[in-house]
């Protein structure tokens, strides 16, 4: 049987009608095949008990994952409200579920760590090829969840997903679990079987001035750099006191994030500023270490729209000889802002590589992906203003009972 | 003793030393001179560094400038971007309200959807209403237990409500006017982090509030979004003006309406009355016409053997006024063949036997029969149909007698030497229109209306010197009724008179 795919999507005010309405949608794209998996994406405005209940009504019992949103992509357009629902209907994959949540309480950590084991032991395979994972964006260190998920799945273990988003609220954000809504958590699986991934990650900033050596971290935070408190580099970059910095540092941080030098790769690894600690040290969504290497990343429209194109084509190459039948993108929520109205153009850029595929995503606050995913073997990191696309392909298998 | 030299020859080691000096000397030689070069080439490098460094330090320094200017950049993109869709929005939003005529639709049409497209996340409404001061029409974003809470808490803000409200003033969390101090409070109680408020206008004020504001405290207000909110408010509050303008006109319609409809009850029965006097009176005039005709018959016949000496010559002065017995009798007798004629048509009791008429065939005949009369007066006779003219359809005994009726009267009132023309064009698709002018005397505007009435004779000197019943522009009036058609007089005193009527085609 072959790998169908089937992207649904709705503006409905009431979150059942919404959730029915995008449900019937994707069920009629797969013909009304059995579902393996589906993936639910919503704006904040949706995060209900009632669009779960709206989902199961019109599909029955199913496996299903997801998260909030700032905007829902999908082929047609990138909505800032909307629901929107991915059924698909293949073979030759299992997978195995779980869930974990109480990262402000037991620590990122602890709660990767308990999430993978939990994913492992309903895989119930040996073989495993791929981590799927939709966690809590509003967790400052997304690292250290990464960190608890590699500690059990090792290093190299390929791992992609996204951090929930609420708009930039930054109040809640929620995750799906099947029936359960979720949030101060993570949700994903582990798939096993025969290979139908490919990943593409890209963000098209370049970095800018002179490179700056990290001297002081703890955690997430980038206390000195050069010896100096690490919020002198915007200071000095931008002309200004750290009282104007502070009120303004998400909007700067955006545009003009913190690039780490990553050997062997062509792009930097970008770290958005959230807060300015008490000792002029800069808080991160994701870690970074002594020794490092640290630019101020600038980013362009054209650039970004470059890296789109660069990072569908990364992702379809990986497939290699696979036909792709669908795909799932991350697009980071600055990216989204970046672009502003030119924002659906990367849409375009993306499917113009991938074809008239169903595509489906968020605009997150954070994307974990491998660093080298076209190797597959890369160590897994928390990107931020970046896009991660998962391209799904054809089942070679599928095509030999064709 | 053996003898000894005062000169002791030199040892292998000083000469081995001697010429490692030679050696040592040039190699010490070598080294400076490598040395020079080398201090040289350290201090070229040094200098080259410097350059270096100074130009990464002035391309950092650049970098720095791009950097700010490239902030200002991103600033002023960011909000014109944000103002281009959200125009965008508005329109589609100012569209979707300006066209609903009910006002509760047009809070309905504010939904979660394009307050998010305008850059917000939540959205309250308040309408000032007489009786219960303000009332929560839309609270976008908030639960019902939430909206019933605002609505409480909303009217303790006398100080924003009376800028807005009074004032007229938008207001937003980039002000800080003395409203300003509600604003913590109104922040804490819409759960926002910044907002803009601005008050719906109409012709006469302030109709209510519009407060849209933003969830994230990342989100700053510009002076771009108080505009937008100012428009937007403005849009509802010109809606509900229209919606409300709609329903009165649409009431007063609908008492028009009731109006007309009891008018119309009204004139129905009034006409229904009409018909029935009407069908009275045809009825009265039929049966007084029946019961005057047979007296009148003895009356004209005995007054014809009178006048004819049947009975035995009369005396001259009896025989006098036998013979205007007789004659009154006759115009009595054509009075009441008139009006029976009349009743006859107005009850529906003549059968109209349509048939194809030839109007030029009908006119020539016409002439010929009326030859004599115009040839005593000298009165020309001019038939104006041309030929190939489509055949009407109408009764062929009635057209004669609107004929003679009309070409009479024209011979009647055209002096001698005028021209009398029967003339026939095609009107449209349907029918055909018939006039009969003369060059007669004319009728005035006045009598002009009157004429056509039963009875009504004009007052001039031919109808003094000539009898008639006035009941022959009637009679024609209805045979033309009868046959879909219509009538028509025009004249012009002294210069002549045109009666007009149209008869349907084949």
């Amino acid at each position: 049987m072959s790998t169908l795919i089937g992207v649904g999507f709705s503006e409905k005010k009431d979150p059942f009608l919404a959730a029915s309405e995008a449900a019937k949608m994707a069920l009629y794209q797969i013909h009304h095949r059995p579902i393996t998996v589906a993936f639910l994406f919503s704006t904040i405005h949706f995060a209900h008990q009632r669009l779960l209940e709206g989902i199961y009504y019109a599909l029955g019992h199913i496996k299903l994952l997801g998260c909030t949103g700032s905007s829902v992509i999908w082929p047609e357009a990138i909505n800032k409200y909307g629901v929107g629902l991915m059924l698909i209907s293949m073979d030759h994959v299992t997978f195995g579920q779980a869930h974990s949540v109480g990262i402000k309480t037991k620590g990122a950590r602890q709660i990767g760590e308990e999430f993978a084991r939990q994913a492992l032991k309903n895989l119930s395979t040996p073989q495993r090829d791929l981590a799927l994972i939709f966690c809590d964006g509003i967790v400052e260190n997304g690292s250290d969840l990464l960190k608890g998920i590699k500690d059990i799945l090792g290093l190299s273990f390929p791992i992609f997903g996204a951090s929930a988003a609420d708009n930039f609220r930054f109040h809640q954000t929620y995750q799906y679990f099947d029936k359960e809504l979720l949030t101060d958590g993570v949700a994903g699986l582990i798939f096993s079987g025969e290979n139908i991934f490919g990943m593409g990650v890209r963000h098209g900033w370049k970095p800018l001035g002179r490179p700056h050596t990290i001297t002081g971290v703890k955690g997430n935070v980038i206390k000195t750099i050069e010896e100096k408190p690490a919020v002198t580099i915007y200071e000095e970059y931008f002309g200004k006191s750290r009282k104007e910095i502070e009120k303004t540092l998400i909007e700067m941080s955006i545009y003009y994030p913190l690039g780490l030098y990553v050997p062997g790769e062509t792009e930097y690894l970008l770290r958005n500023v959230l807060r300015i600690d008490e000792d002029g040290g800069l808080v991160c969504q994701g870690d970074a270490s002594v020794g490092s290497e640290v630019r101020l990343m600038m980013g362009t429209k054209e650039w970004a729209l470059n890296a789109a194109t660069q990072a569908a084509q990364e992702a379809k190459d990986s497939l290699k000889d696979k036909e792709v039948k669908g795909a799932l993108v991350f697009e980071s929520i600055s990216r989204n802002k970046l672009l502003g109205r030119l924002t659906e153009r990367e849409l375009s850029r993306i499917k113009k590589v991938l074809g008239n595929v169903p595509i489906l995503g968020i605009c997150s606050y954070g994307e974990q992906a491998p660093l080298k995913s076209l190797e597959h073997y890369g160590e897994t990191y928390f990107h931020n203003e970046t896009l991660a696309i998962l391209a799904i392909g054809e089942s070679h298998a599928a095509d030999k009972h064709i | 003793m053996p003898p000894t030299s005062t000169f002791n020859t030199p040892s292998s080691l000083e000469i081995l030393i001697s010429y490692m000096g030679m050696f040592g000397m040039i190699a010490v030689i070598v080294l400076v001179i490598i040395l020079v070069f080398k201090m040289e080439k350290i201090k070229e490098l040094k200098t080259e560094l410097a350059k270096l460094k100074r130009a990464f330090e002035e391309l950092d320094g650049q970098a720095k400038l791009i950097v700010q200017t490239d902030v200002e950049l991103h600033k002023a993109q960011e909000e014109l971007d944000k103002k281009i869709s959200s125009l965008v929005t508005l329109q589609k939003l100012s569209r979707l309200i300006s066209t609903t005529l009910d006002e509760e639709e047009i809070f309905q049409k504010l939904d979660e959807k394009h307050i998010t497209e305008l850059g917000f996340d939540r959205a309250v409404v308040f309408c000032r209403d007489e009786t219960k001061g303000y009332l929560l029409k839309a609270a976008i974003g908030y639960t019902a237990e939430e909206a019933d809470r605002i609505m409480k808490l909303m009217t303790g803000m006398p100080l924003l409500m009376d800028t807005v409200m009074n004032k007229h003033k938008v207001l937003s969390t980039l002000e800080m006017d003395r409203a300003a101090k509600e604003t913590p409070h109104l922040l804490s109680m819409l759960g926002l982090s910044s907002f803009v408020c601005a008050p719906m206008m109409q012709k006469e004020g302030a109709v209510g509030l519009l407060l849209m504001g933003s969830e994230s405290p990342y989100t700053h207000m510009t002076e771009g979004d108080k505009d937008l909110v100012y428009i937007l408010a403005t849009q509802i509050g010109q809606s509900i003006e229209n919606a409300k303008l709609f329903e009165e006109q649409w009431h007063a319609q609908q008492e028009l309406e009731n109006k007309i409809q009891l008018r119309t009850k009204e004139l129905s029965a009034a006409l229904e009355e009409i018909k029935v006097v009407s069908k009275r009176k045809s009825d009265f005039i039929n049966a007084v016409s029946h019961e005057l005709r047979t007296p009148l018959t003895s009356i004209k016949g005995y007054a014809s053997i009178l006048a004819a000496g049947k009975l035995g010559e009369l005396p001259a002065a009896a025989k006098e006024r036998v013979e205007k017995i007789n004659k009154h009798s006759d115009n009595l007798s054509e009075l009441i063949n008139g009006l029976l004629d009349i009743s006859r048509i107005e009850s529906g009791r003549v059968e109209m036997k349509l048939e194809p008429l030839d109007l030029l065939n009908m006119a020539q005949s016409l002439a010929d029969m009326l030859a004599p009369p115009m040839k005593d007066k000298n009165v020309e006779f001019v038939v104006d149909i041309p030929e190939g003219l489509p055949q009407v359809r109408a009764d062929k005994g009635q057209l004669e007698r609107v004929f003679i009726n009309l070409i009479g009267n024209a011979i009647k009132f055209t002096p001698p030497g005028g021209k009398i023309t029967v003339a026939a064009r095609p009107v449209d698709n349907a029918m055909i229109q018939v006039g009969v002018s003369d060059t007669g005397i004319g009728i005035s505007e006045h009598d002009l209306k009157k004429l056509g009435e039963e009875f009504f004779r004009v007052d001039n000197d031919v109808n003094a010197k000539v009898k008639g019943t006035g009941l022959g522009l009637s009679l024609v009036k209805r045979i033309i009724e009868a046959h879909q058609g219509t009538f028509s007089i025009s004249s012009q005193l002294n210069h002549g008179s045109t009666f007009s009527f149209t008869l349907p085609k084949m």
